[in-house]
């Protein structure tokens, strides 16, 4: 029941996880990032469907409300004991990972309490993603796309979701990617492109591309 | 045009060392291998590739050194045609040495490239160039703690007046020699470092043709060129697997995919280098009266202003030129070419038909070539070193996504209204096949001087002015439903607009020149002799009398479908030669008729069927000169394609306006 438990919440996570950069989630990308094969993914598919934590359709999987607000306590427990690793323990940032992936699954919620109040409620883990309340709400940054920007605003790049990985490493290649700091330097009208400064350069941007580089 | 492979093997054998120079777009990279090499430049494309290598042999000390011009592009990946050249090419040539030309100016941008020469194991010496530039806005490299930190040789260059190329070129020659060591020592993070290096262990046991570093960083920035040429290995599934664990350990501790954590730490280097070795300069990207030509209020009236300049240029300037050009011919050189050719050949078949090729031919090619030609490429190669090309494409571009297009592509439409031949190869300006396909086919629907000539002369003169702005509206509806269609039929879809907006650039004169002459070659070289052979063809079926026969199947499309003349139906045939020798050839026709001082058309043709006459002209295939380019430019499959639809739209138009003006008796 327990290593049940623990393989539920594995599942639920990854499926969260992967959601933002695909919706639904075909079962070959959850098998490739759970590292198993795929006959056995698409059969714990069915039992997580059956207890109602997901929808399974021909396109993929998608977590119900149930199944998002379990993945959403995984997390902050995940996160959570990241930061109990690096802050308390003296842990390095890009150590914690897989230690935390074992760690998550044998907190009990009032541990959870105690390692959130101990360490002051912190709202970040330590590399710097949301850690969902006790609620399993997530605050989310007010994010829009740079499309939306007007002239002289800037913002910082929090995401691209492009799909073409030809485009999306041309994009990177030029500097635009997460965390970087980007300028609206002119609109062009009529739905137009966008001049963007990206360290330095100026590139322009067509609507469809800007549209998809979300912006905070 | 020469085919890379063959180009590039051939330098091979002529030389003693080879050198690519390499560089991100506008940094000067053209004008310092201007300076290089002499007039004997060669141009190869790879098959299906529109971006094209330049490539030259010059002497140094002694030595004969190929160099090699690669397209510029901000990195060396597969992402797009300029970068898969420039990276074809590398691979391909195994050069001596590359020289990477980089940007003063903004050097933290142009070393992301330079570290990609550096993991892909390269010879490499670098030109730091525009230091006169940098100056100007107060950066100051330390170009010898470049050269440390880089590990190569650095040397600081201002290609606008050659210095330091000797230098370059020196140094090129001590790494090409190996009097130089290079360490590559250029290291990432830790972490990353690491992941290569279980993955470079693994591949060292294989040969692939490339360093095992050089290979492991290719396959976790998951780069399809390479994990395909990996997946064919014997053991390609299980490399793949043991690539797809390592990047999955990367992913996970870095919460970002591998393609793009090693972008990130290649960026993070590279400014930190740049940082070291000329302080926290922030980079002046935005210039100040450069921002008038993107503004919308300042920059669409200047867009009307320049595209206005152009077509004026291209319709009248073109036209007068071309009007003299032609005159000159009639008077000193059709006198002496016929004269040669009836004296050899007599005035039989055989010499009418010679005159029809080289007297009528080369007129035709020429008529079209210095004036419009010339001209045009002139005025493209000025937009494009200043940069203002860039400022056209930004403010254009949310219209000519409608049709598939980017930006770009207004100049060589607007330049198709005064000769379509150098509009065409004007489509260069777009990257992919399928924009240039599509702009191309509507370049062929714009009506050019010679097709405004007809429109002025027969329908304007005869029929009214409201006719003939009637068959503009038509035409300019054709080239938007057909732009639109063509967009929604054609497989794949419009890449997204990512350009790089130049800071504005002082263009110079002796590039621009060179850049139209080399362009202006190719067109004389690939033209000059379809056009004649076309010519001779028309002419031995007229001669002969063949092409009455030829005419007669075409009947009932002529007279039934379109109602014109049977001899119209001819005119329309020989004006493949030149548009505007259809309406020549129906006023002949008139007078041959009705005798001479017939030359009023109306006699001979009625307002319905001169207006029809004239909307097919316009509509069908392009002359001889365009046809020959279309089938240089995209290849023959494309060009015949464009010809078959062109008459075929002709033939529906034509046949349509005919009906519809008869119903509501609109003439």
């Amino acid at each position: 029941m327990e290593a049940d438990n623990s393989r539920t919440e594995e599942y639920l996570e990854s499926i969260y996880k992967l959601q933002e950069e695909q919706h639904p989630v075909s079962t070959s990308r959850l098998a490739e990032h759970l590292k198993l094969s795929a006959p056995s993914v698409s059969e714990m598919v069915k039992k997580l469907e059956v207890k109602g934590l997901v929808f399974h359709s021909e396109k993929g999987v998608c977590l119900t409300d149930d199944g998002k607000y379990l993945a959403k306590k995984v997390i902050r427990r995940h996160r959570l004991s990241e930061r109990l690793l690096t802050d308390v323990l003296g842990f390095k940032w890009d150590e914690v990972h897989d230690e935390a992936c074992r760690l998550e699954h044998a907190i009990s919620p009032e541990m959870e309490d105690r390692i959130a109040e101990s360490l002051g409620n912190p709202k970040t883990c330590p590399h710097g993603h949301p850690i969902p309340d006790k609620d399993g709400k997530l605050v989310k940054e007010k994010v829009k796309p740079l499309s939306e920007l007007k002239a002289r605003e800037k913002g910082i790049i929090v995401n691209v979701f492009e799909e073409d990985p030809k485009m999306l490493k041309y994009l990177a290649s030029l500097g635009l990617m997460p965390d970087v700091c980007v300028k609206v330097e002119e609109v062009a009208p009529f739905g137009g492109p966008l001049i963007v400064c990206v360290a330095g350069s100026r590139y322009a941007l067509g609507r469809e591309v800007a549209s998809k580089i979300k912006v905070k | 045009m020469l085919s890379c492979h063959g180009a590039l093997k051939e330098m091979k054998g002529n030389t003693d060392f080879i050198f690519v120079l390499a560089g991100n777009p506008n940094v000067g990279k053209s004008s310092i291998f201007n300076r290089l090499t002499g007039m004997g430049v060669v141009t190869a494309n790879y098959p299906g590739k529109t971006v094209e290598l330049n490539m030259a042999t010059t002497i140094f000390k002694d030595l004969r050194i190929g160099i090699i011009d690669l397209p510029g592009s901000y990195a060396l990946g597969a992402v797009s045609e300029d970068q898969w050249v420039a990276r074809r090419a590398v691979l391909d040539t195994n050069p001596d040495a590359a020289i990477m030309i980089l940007d003063a100016t903004n050097l933290a941008r142009n070393l992301y490239m330079t570290l990609q020469f550096i993991d892909l194991g390269i010879s490499i010496v670098a030109a730091l160039n525009l230091i006169d530039e940098a100056e100007k806005r107060n950066i100051i490299t330390d170009t010898e703690k470049l050269s440390e930190l880089l590990e190569i040789p650095v040397v600081p260059t201002i290609a606008t007046t050659g210095q330091g190329l000797d230098e370059l070129i020196q140094k090129a020659v001590e790494v090409a020699g190996k009097k130089y060591e290079i360490k590559y020592n250029v290291r990432y993070g830790t972490d990353i470092e690491t992941n290569i290096k279980r993955l470079e262990d693994l591949l060292s046991r294989y040969d692939f043709g490339i360093s095992p570093r050089a290979l492991a960083l290719l396959l976790l920035e998951e780069d399809h060129e390479f994990v395909e040429l990996v997946e064919k290995h014997a053991e390609g599934s299980f490399l793949i697997g043991e690539v797809k664990k390592i990047s999955m350990d990367i992913q996970k501790k870095h919460g970002e995919k591998t393609p793009i954590r090693i972008a990130r730490e290649r960026h993070g280097l590279a400014g930190t280098i740049a940082s070291q070795v000329q302080g926290d300069v922030t980079p002046a990207a935005s210039d100040k009266i450069w921002a008038y030509t993107t503004s919308p209020l300042t920059g669409i009236p200047l867009l009307i202003g320049v595209l206005a300049v152009i077509f004026g240029f291209l319709f009248y300037g073109g036209n007068l030129l071309s009007t003299l050009f032609s005159d000159m011919w009639a008077e000193y050189m059709s006198p002496i070419i016929d004269g040669a050719i009836f004296a050899v050949f007599g005035s039989g078949h055989i010499g009418k038909t010679l005159i029809w090729g080289f007297d009528a031919g080369i007129l035709a090619a020429l008529a079209v070539g210095i004036p419009y030609v010339l001209t045009f490429y002139f005025l493209l190669a000025f937009l494009e070193d200043t940069g203002y090309l860039n400022s056209v494409a930004f403010l254009t571009d949310r219209l000519m996504h409608k049709f598939g297009l980017h930006g770009r592509a207004i100049i060589p439409l607007v330049a198709g209204a005064g000769c379509n031949v150098p509009a065409i190869i004007g489509t260069r300006v777009l990257t992919t096949m399928r924009e240039r396909t599509i702009a191309s086919t509507l370049i062929t629907l714009i009506p050019c001087s010679a097709r405004t000539a007809v429109i002025l002369g027969a329908v304007s003169l005869f029929v009214g002015w409201k006719p003939a702005v009637a068959i503009y509206i038509i035409i300019l509806g054709l080239v938007f439903f057909v732009g639109i269609g063509l967009n929604k039929v054609m497989p794949g879809s419009s890449s997204g607009l990512v350009m790089e907006m130049f800071p504005f650039r002082a263009p110079i004169i002796s590039n621009i020149l060179k850049k139209t002459w080399f362009r202006f070659k190719d067109f004389v070289f690939v033209a000059f002799p379809i056009v004649v052979i076309g010519s001779l063809v028309l002419g031995a079926l007229y001669e002969t009398g063949y092409l009455w026969k030829l005419a007669e199947p075409l009947a009932p499309v002529v007279e039934d479908w379109l109602g014109l003349p049977p001899v119209a139906g001819l005119t329309l045939i020989f004006a493949v030669l030149r548009k505007e020798l259809a309406l020549q050839l129906l006023v002949t026709f008139a007078v041959v008729q009705y005798g001479g001082g017939a030359s009023n058309l109306l006699l001979f043709m009625s307002p319905t069927q001169l207006f029809v006459y004239a909307l097919v002209n316009t509509i069908y295939i392009p002359c001889v000169a365009t046809i020959a380019v279309l089938g240089r430019e995209l290849g023959w499959r494309r060009a015949i394609g464009i010809m078959a639809f062109t008459i075929a739209l002709a033939i529906i138009i034509g046949g349509l306006a005919l009906r519809i003006i008869q119903y509501f008796h609109l003439l």
